[in-house]
């Protein structure tokens, strides 16, 4: 996958380690904020995030409202902050749940021999036939809307790309001249596995969640955009942009402060991830 | 999305008929348009829909709103309201009741024929009594309005005599209804699914074409001599003919009107009303429809609401006013009456509908509601307060959405738990069968005060065949039935009054339902579309008149 390539070409182009730059800085502060939204939104709001108040409402950014307030005078900034985590929760959630079967799927190909490979190698492409959100779609009708099915939904269908990664790597590693030598210096097949080719062809994983958690974001404000995930009053990212949909023509401020969060916390994943790739290059 | 309109999709069974006399108030905006200028013949006029394409264009089969809005333009009725509510002739010019009520004369117009060639007589409206009787019509909103009618009589060509099984004071203004207007009974012979595609009437213009998912040509009948007695002008139509375009996005629809692709638009949101009637060129029509006012209904029949206490404190703590002056706009006023305002019988007590935080916890101590969550949230024996409320995203515009999640935030100040959920109408529909609701939003249209029967008489708690019950809140109270059934036969105007004052003081008086506003209905259209007019039965829009000035 593009991921892949990305990585493999960051491993080509850096060759030293160096200063963190500006952009990684912000990127950190930026996760740092998240991670307050996320575990005390408390501290960062200033007000109930579902508390209304319809005589204030449709108000533009002001001192008072920072981002505005929403058809039902509910403050936007406070509402934006809610929402990081639940967005957050089922992005990171649906990462790891991807992941897991990524390693699963692509652990038996790699590593279970051909008749294995070939199978998980099919199934992979009957799901890669159809788009992600498609998958996701259909798992969701299936089990009915909520946080909990879009986590699982997303998930499930983040899977095969991983799987079709981790695959590429185990052989990679499989037939590398290290392992090669190790086999052949008498080391056992645990002992190779174990010490030789999960630590490499793993490496790369953190880098790949890394830039799979924003992926997660997007995907998962796009099914509470639909409906399908957070439900009312839930402050979703998503459901947000969905709820101001409506009014983007008189009320700017509804759609473009939740639009912008998934916007940064995607960039921001996206440059640690891009950043971290640089570093897992450059130690090898 | 945007799309979800106010009646959009109730299947036809939500829509029955029958009623008492009404009055629409349906001018358009502007005043006196068909003064402005002189009429100009030709022209086709594009109409653009946010309703739910039909599945079938006639209003026999079903019978929901969208296929009212189209038929209206094909199909005539025997009768039919003027502006003050009184019935007046169309295809029937005069009627006469027995003694007993069980007999109903209807004189026809004479020389008329559908436009197919086939003659308007008795006949044919015998024909189509039994067309919407006939269970293989599936006819849901016609049948249930003529479910007291017998037989269908043909006494001359001219005169057709109705037998009742039981007196109706609603006969008429059920027939006014567009799902019960006559269609040629060569059309109806040809079968359902060729009479679907284009049924025939006798109405100023013609089904031309069908093409589904996208529009229905309609062209002008150049034999058109009939329409309601009111109407503006005799003979044909100006226009040449009628392009009737489904766009189901509110956007998209207000976007075309403003580029001039489209003359006018139904479902006109208010965000859009609002942004319109500042730029000041487009015309608003503002029909609310006749029968029920959007409301919620507490369902009565199943704890915790069936606790007049805790009803009354669910109506003590939800505040809806300031929501809806903001997102409405200042297009829909709050509602007093489980009637629409368009009804001469609807009763209003705003005294009953005062928020006061105070008496609701008062009322849900009393209850024994006592023990609180960390949320605020209140339960008896380990029961939560919960009130389960589907939403159905076909019916409830996003503005009505945004109003429920305000009943949502203050009816949990004095300790609900208001489950909203948005779902797609086939599972709200299984929400409601399965009684998994607490709370919920129907809105209902029909012609005249009947349509409290059909809500709220213990009869109708009973599915229908196709499982769906109208007594949504589940009010089973025998005075009141007893007053129904009553005002339904009633012929002497006043008693009728009267009876259906009582029965409304009994629904609001106990607390079933929080009435918001009236069935919203409203239309733009372009300046240079004049003599539209909104007809004062259901409040669709006829251009039988109407012509394009540019």
């Amino acid at each position: 996958m593009s991921d892949l390539e990305l990585s493999n070409r960051a491993v080509a182009g850096r060759s030293l380690p160096r200063p963190p730059r500006i952009g990684t800085v912000l990127a950190l502060a930026f996760v740092a904020f998240l991670a307050v939204a996320t575990f005390a939104p408390g501290l960062l709001q200033t007000t109930d995030p579902d508390a209304i108040a319809p005589r204030d409402a449709f108000e533009p950014p002001s001192w008072a409202h920072w981002f505005g307030t929403d058809e039902s005078g509910r403050d936007v900034y406070s509402r934006v902050v809610e929402g990081t985590a639940a967005s957050l929760l089922i992005g990171v959630s649906a990462t790891a749940i991807g992941l897991a079967l990524g390693l699963l799927l692509g652990g038996l190909a790699g590593l279970g021999g051909r008749v294995l490979d070939f199978a998980v190698g099919r199934v992979n492409e009957v799901l890669f036939a159809f788009p992600g959100i498609l998958l996701a779609l259909l798992i969701i009708v299936l089990w009915g809307p909520g946080p909990v099915t879009a986590t699982i939904a997303v998930g499930l269908s983040t899977a095969p790309g991983y799987a079709r990664i981790i695959r590429g790597e185990l052989v990679r590693v499989r037939t590398s001249s290290y392992v090669e030598a190790a086999r052949v210096l008498g080391h056992g097949r645990a002992r190779v596995l174990v010490r030789h080719i999960l630590p490499n062809a793993l490496a790369p994983l953190v880098v790949l969640a890394t830039l799979g958690i924003g992926q997660a974001v997007v995907w998962a404000s796009a099914l509470s955009y639909l409906g399908l995930g957070a439900q009312p009053p839930a402050a979703e990212w998503g459901a947000m942009l969905s709820a101001g949909r409506i009014y983007i023509t008189t009320a700017w401020w509804l759609t473009v402060f939740p639009g912008l969060m998934i916007v940064v916390t995607t960039i921001t994943t996206t440059m640690l991830g891009r950043t971290l790739a640089a570093r897992d290059g450059s130690r090898r | 999305m945007t799309s979800r309109r106010i009646f959009r999709s109730l299947p036809a069974v939500a829509l029955v008929a029958a009623g008492a006399i009404v009055l629409a108030g349906c001018t358009p905006a502007d005043g006196d348009a068909a003064a402005t200028g002189d009429p100009v013949t030709g022209g086709t006029l594009v109409y653009a829909s946010g309703d739910a394409e039909p599945s079938c264009l006639d209003p026999h089969v079903g019978g929901n709103y969208p296929q009212a809005l189209i038929a209206g333009q094909f199909l005539e009725s025997l009768v039919s309201l003027d502006e003050s509510g009184e019935v007046i002739p169309w295809l029937a010019t005069e009627w006469t009741t027995s003694e007993d009520g069980l007999t109903w004369d209807f004189t026809l117009r004479e020389d008329v024929s559908f436009t197919d060639g086939t003659p308007f007589d008795a006949e044919a409206v015998k024909a189509n009594v039994e067309h919407l009787k006939d269970p293989a019509t599936q006819s849901s909103t016609g049948y249930l309005a003529l479910g007291k009618v017998d037989t269908v009589e043909v006494v001359s060509d001219t005169v057709a005599r109705f037998h009742l099984s039981v007196p109706d004071s609603a006969l008429l203004e059920s027939l006014s209804q567009p799902w019960t207007a006559i269609e040629s009974p060569t059309g109806i012979a040809r079968g359902m699914d060729e009479n679907c595609v284009a049924p025939v009437g006798t109405g100023p213009f013609i089904v031309d074409e069908w093409i589904p998912q996208d529009h229905v040509s309609l062209v002008r009948n150049d034999d058109y001599t009939t329409g309601p007695a009111d109407r503006a002008h005799d003979g044909a139509a100006y226009l040449d003919g009628i392009t009737w375009r489904f766009i189901p996005d509110s956007a998209s629809r207000y976007a075309a009107l403003q580029a001039g692709e489209v003359d006018i638009i139904d479902n006109a949101q208010p965000d859009t009303l609002d942004q319109a009637s500042k730029s000041g060129t487009l015309v608003e029509i503002d029909a609310p429809r006749p029968g029920a006012a959007n409301r919620l209904e507490l369902n009565s029949g199943q704890p915790p609401f069936d606790d007049i206490r805790v009803r009354e404190a669910f109506i003590r703590a939800a505040d809806v006013n300031d929501g809806i002056d903001s997102l409405f706009f200042g297009t829909a006023d709050r509602s007093y009456s489980v009637l629409s305002s368009v009804e001469q019988l609807a009763y209003s007590d705003d005294s009953l509908f005062d928020t006061d935080l105070d008496e609701a916890n008062a009322l849900l101590d009393e209850a024994g509601w006592t023990e609180r969550d960390s949320r605020g949230i209140r339960s008896k024996d380990g029961v939560p307060l919960t009130l389960r409320f589907p939403v159905s995203t076909n019916q409830s515009i996003p503005a009505e959405q945004s109003l429920f999640e305000q009943v949502q935030a203050t009816a949990k100040e004095a300790g609900f738990d208001v489950q909203l959920s948005p779902v797609d109408l086939s599972s709200w529909y299984g929400a409601l069968a399965a009684h998994e609701y607490e709370l919920v939003s129907a809105p209902y249209t029909k012609v005249g005060p009947d349509v409290l029967r059909i809500l709220y008489h213990s009869d109708s708690i009973t599915p229908a065949p196709s499982g769906y019950f109208a007594n949504l809140a589940q009010l089973d109270d025998a005075d009141l039935d007893a007053l129904l059934t009553a005002a339904a036969s009633e012929s002497d105007p006043d008693e009728r009054a009267d009876l259906y004052e009582q029965a409304q003081q009994i629904i609001l008086g106990g607390f079933y339902a929080l009435p918001l506003y009236d069935q919203q209905n409203h239309f733009l259209h372009s300046p240079g579309l004049e003599g539209v007019r909104a007809m004062p039965t259901v409040s669709t829009p006829t251009f039988a008149d109407a012509w394009l000035a540019d």
